[in-house]
């Protein structure tokens, strides 16, 4: 068995005051009783330290919205409501729970735990239109993230041989392909914003400081980190780091990749378009041993493409879509979802019997635990992250430095070795979740769940196969897909 | 039945939806307000000079707009107003809106069913939300609803069998018992205050796995005691002095998880209870390590039925996809009752992303397992539970149309005995109002008198709007109701693009 893996959470506080979910308003006829103190048990209410015979403010962040020191009030003179800055975190996609959730595993490393039952709508688009499965008696022992049985989250990127020949003195003569073990299915991928556009010294100090806080958790994790390659992280200190480097080389056409660079690298990743083969040429012929990765955007034809990268030795294929799950390139009216494009892809592959043949990295819309283990329930082989890492490093995803504002956590100024903790906090909190998904369903590694749709129940389905009959509903619910 | 006693919020201030504001710098304190006011929203005290601040929740808003005791047209200053409190929008979310908070309360005040679709349904846009009932009557519900009631409604019947199968018959007078919840992770009086309503309503409630307290054994017949994957608090004894003993294989909000009671809630009680030591976190493994096949689960049941001959067993499990193949292997071992969890039920403590993610919504659960019973022609002798998201009366008649014989709760109690809702009952302390909480101080909160008598309203205002819709649907018996799939009807028709 190999060694057990685990990742060293260390709680690390953030660096600024946490924008908290409620505001609390103590009104003007406040008689200073002290009665809100004694009933709040999360210390929000407390008296001034200079004047004991006066109430402080509230510590407005700490409140958990128990609503006991309103109701207690003897004067009634406390108001609670929603905070604004809260409410007005991120976007409908990366709503403000997923942002403070992601928050709160940076600075604990502890999965997400709450009383009560579940709060959210019923059902969803996309990712949030699937329940994974679970097995209620018949199986083996476990106890998931306590467990004393191993539940092992590696994957394995590049080929993988059906199986090896051997000659008749038992020395093997199948050629083997390089494949890269990753002990989780997560890879960092590069940044949505914040990366350096041109030379300004504050870009400088961004890829120093944050690129070095991702660089060093993914070499800590023993995860992988797709990086610019035209982009200004080239600096020596990071050179070291080559292994757990990823670069993206997006300008084929120039040729503007450092070649030493890429000679020092695993794997290398190219942006998919007409003549991408002959540069996969050009980067095998300098890096014989490196992994080929070839990013494709989710969209019109794309089970297509796939299929001819695989048939032409493309050993992984990264598919993204944008920030909020959807199709980049798509024609159609109604732009396709990570979830379903993914299980296309797989199918498609499946049904060639190729899939094995190359890896599948999906990315796009990753925002919680959840996403990884259902984009690999939908067949991927693993997934890239890109803005959970800054909301490890505290971004409010205000977006204020797409339009070169000043960042309000100044980013550019994170320690990395912080930083860099607070990322394999967060890693390791999705993992223990991914475990936990793993662990309900009764399986022991992570590669058994790729493509595994009949552990998953989705929504169109359990539709279909109770309520139609329920309702006697004349139109099928999946009729109109 | 039991007497229906009014029993107020425990609060100075309860949280309700209008807020009734006096502009101090234009009152002058005439006291008209307190004389107006007949539900006494405004009073000045003897001896005082000013009038008392409003007290909101007792309003019943614009409503009275056309009246002559409508404060806010008879002040002479124009200093009163009526607005919607900062309370009411923040409270809430969409499976238990605002409305079915409050709305709880109040049931839990009164006895009395609340009128109108926000204290019926959520805002979840699916399952329960999304159903209504098919009411051919066309009635709608006229003020005089209850009054008609009054007369033909002793007529009809809420009880159901819970045993159907040979042995001892078990029913109960209402179709809901309470659902399993430990001591340790509620308090004591919490725990009695639910097993003295279950009493009283003819119902049982269920002692979780947290061990039998004995301030419980008066309540020994309305007592369902629980064997879980932890075993705690399992003992001979316990188990031959109830009438039903419980399963418990998983539950709907951490379904294949187990569970986790932190070292905090492990007090010096706790820990006898459970013969455990204090302060140190109590794992409740998954699955049952002594199952792993129909065949040793029957060895379970015989085991039980062994050592208590008059007892029926439950079997609780969650709502994977092959639930209904479950449902049928825990008939063969001999289960009375199956009992689904669905996955958006309540829970002490659960990871979020197992009460979002893992396993499927009661609302499917209850049909699949329904007619697969009914294919194997086992469903007459198997008693079909649900729970897992029954908030109100309307879901636990929507879950039995659906297919199910009657339903638990849970969530909703704890709400009746003034649950915000706030998701902290296992951080810390625990419940920072007492509820759910073993804290020496904080579970001094909750009175076991009032508590008790909240949840009897609760179970009233139920019953009462059971029997009413049981009347609207021409039927004389909640029994008439299961499986009843034309009594329901969607509220958005599936259509073509």
């Amino acid at each position: 068995m190999p060694r057990k893996y685990s990742i060293e959470v260390i709680p690390t506080p953030p660096r600024h005051t946490p924008i908290g979910k409620f505001e609390i308003e103590r009104g003007a006829d406040c008689i200073n009783c002290g009665r809100c103190a004694i009933v709040c048990i999360y210390e929000v209410h407390k008296r001034q330290e200079e004047d004991l015979r006066s109430m402080a403010e509230p510590v407005e962040y700490r409140c958990k919205g128990c609503f006991s020191c309103i109701q207690e009030c003897p004067r009634a003179t406390l108001t609670i409501r929603e905070g604004t800055d809260y409410s007005r975190l991120g976007d409908s996609y990366w709503t403000p729970e997923i942002i403070n959730t992601n928050w709160y595993q940076a600075e604990t490393g502890k999965i997400p735990v709450s009383g009560a039952g579940y709060r959210g709508p019923f059902s969803g688009e996309g990712f949030d239109s699937m329940w994974t499965d679970m097995s209620e008696i018949v199986r083996p022992t476990r106890d998931g993230i306590h467990g004393r049985e191993y539940i092992s989250t590696v994957v394995e990127i590049g080929r993988k041989l059906p199986a090896i020949k051997f000659d008749s003195h038992g020395e093997i003569v199948s050629h083997i392909p390089p494949t890269l073990n990753v002990p989780l299915p997560i890879i960092f991928d590069t940044l949505p914003f914040g990366a350096a556009k041109h030379f300004d010294p504050t870009f400088l100090k961004f890829d120093e400081n944050v690129y070095g806080a991702m660089a060093k958790a993914a070499s800590d994790l023993g995860t992988f980190m797709i990086v610019n390659a035209g982009d200004g992280f080239k600096s020596e200190g990071h050179r070291g780091q080559s292994s757990h480097i990823i670069p993206h080389i997006s300008d084929l056409t120039s040729h503007s990749f450092d070649a030493d660079w890429i000679k020092a690298c695993k794997m290398v990743e190219l942006e998919y378009e007409e003549d991408v083969l002959s540069v996969v040429n050009e980067v095998k012929t300098l890096n014989p041993g490196s992994i080929i990765s070839v990013r494709v955007p989710f969209g019109d034809n794309v089970e297509g493409i796939v299929e001819e990268l695989t048939y032409a030795g493309i050993e992984v294929i990264h598919l993204y879509v944008d920030r909020n799950g959807k199709a980049v390139n798509q024609t159609r009216k109604k732009r396709l979802l990570i979830k379903d494009m993914t299980q296309k892809v797989h199918g498609h592959l499946v049904d060639l019997k190729i899939r094995d043949d190359v890896t599948l990295i999906v990315s796009g819309g990753i925002a919680m635990a959840e996403h990884v283990a259902k984009a690999i329930i939908c067949g991927a082989d693993l997934t890239a992250i890109d803005l959970p890492l800054l909301f490890a490093l505290e971004c409010r995803y205000c977006k204020d430095c797409q339009e070169d504002l000043a960042c309000p956590v100044e980013l550019k100024d994170v320690n990395p070795e912080w930083g860099a903790q607070r990322i394999i906090n967060l890693i390791g909190a999705w993992r223990n979740q991914l475990i936990e998904i793993l662990g309900a369903m009764g399986l022991r590694e992570v590669r058994r769940l790729r493509g595994e749709v009949g552990r998953a129940i989705f929504l169109e389905d359990i539709e279909k196969d109770t309520f139609d009959k329920v309702f006697a509903r004349r139109v099928s619910y999946d009729a109109n897909d | 039945m039991p007497t229906i006693k009014k029993v107020p919020s425990r609060f100075p201030n309860e949280i309700c939806e209008i807020e009734v504001q006096r502009d101090i710098s234009k009152c002058i304190n005439c006291g008209t307000c307190a004389k107006l006011c007949p539900f006494g929203v405004h009073e000045r005290k003897t001896g005082y000079n000013r009038v008392s601040k409003p007290l909101s929740y007792l309003c019943i808003g614009t409503s009275c707009e056309d009246k002559s005791f409508y404060c806010v047209n008879h002040c002479p200053r124009g200093a009163l107003s009526l607005g919607v409190s900062s309370e009411y929008r923040t409270i809430g979310d969409y499976r238990w809106t605002r409305d079915l908070i409050i709305g709880t309360w109040k049931q839990a005040e009164t006895g009395i069913p609340l009128k109108g679709q926000r204290y019926e349904i959520g805002d979840s846009g699916g399952g329960f939300d999304s159903i209504s009932f098919n009411f051919q009557d066309n009635e709608g519900r006229g003020e005089n609803g209850n009054e008609d009631l009054a007369h033909t409604s002793g007529a009809i019947s809420t009880e159901i069998d819970l045993n159907k199968r040979e042995g001892k018959k078990i029913s109960i007078k209402v179709p809901f018992y309470g659902g399993g919840m430990s001591f340790g992770s509620i308090s004591l009086s919490v725990m009695l205050a639910k097993a003295k309503a279950a009493r009283a309503w003819g119902t049982f409630t269920c002692t979780g796995e947290g061990g039998y307290p004995e301030a419980l054994k008066e309540y020994d017949d309305n007592v369902i005691t629980q064997v879980a994957t932890g075993l705690f608090g399992v003992m001979e004894d316990t188990i031959q002095r109830v009438k039903i003993v419980e399963f418990k294989y998983a539950q709907g909000a951490k379904p294949g998880l187990g569970g986790h009671l932190l070292g905090d809630k492990v007090t010096v009680e706790v820990a006898r209870m459970r013969e455990a030591i204090e302060g140190s976190s109590l794992f409740s493994p998954f699955p049952f390590h002594s199952v792993y096949s129909v065949e040793d689960h029957k060895k379970h049941l015989d085991w039980i039925k062994e050592l208590n001959p008059d007892a029926i067993v439950s079997v609780k499990v969650s709502t994977p996809t092959d639930v209904d193949m479950v449902a049928v292997g825990s008939y063969y071992a001999g289960a009375n009752i199956i009992h689904l969890d669905g996955s958006y039920g309540g829970t002490g403590a659960a990871p979020d992303i197992a009460k979002k993610n893992i396993a499927m919504p009661i609302e499917y659960a209850i049909p699949k397992v329904h007619e697969f019973l009914k294919q194997e022609g086992i469903r007459d002798t198997m008693t079909i539970i649900a729970s897992g998201g029954i908030r109100t009366a309307h879901d636990a008649l929507k879950a039995i149309a659906l297919g199910a014989d009657g339903v638990v709760i849970g969530t909703v109690e704890l709400v009746a005995l003034g649950c915000v809702r706030c998701g902290n009952c296992e951080s810390g302390r625990g419940c920072p109002r007492g509820i759910a909480s073993t804290d020496p101080e904080l579970s001094k909160a909750i009175d076991l008198e009032w508590g008790a008598q909240r949840l009897i309203n609760l179970y009233a205002a139920w019953r009462s709007e059971i029997v009413e819709v049981l009347k609207r649907f021409g039927m004389k018996s909640i029994k008439e109701l299961v499986g009843r799939y034309d009594c329901l009807i969607e509220n958005h028709e599936i259509t073509q693009d």
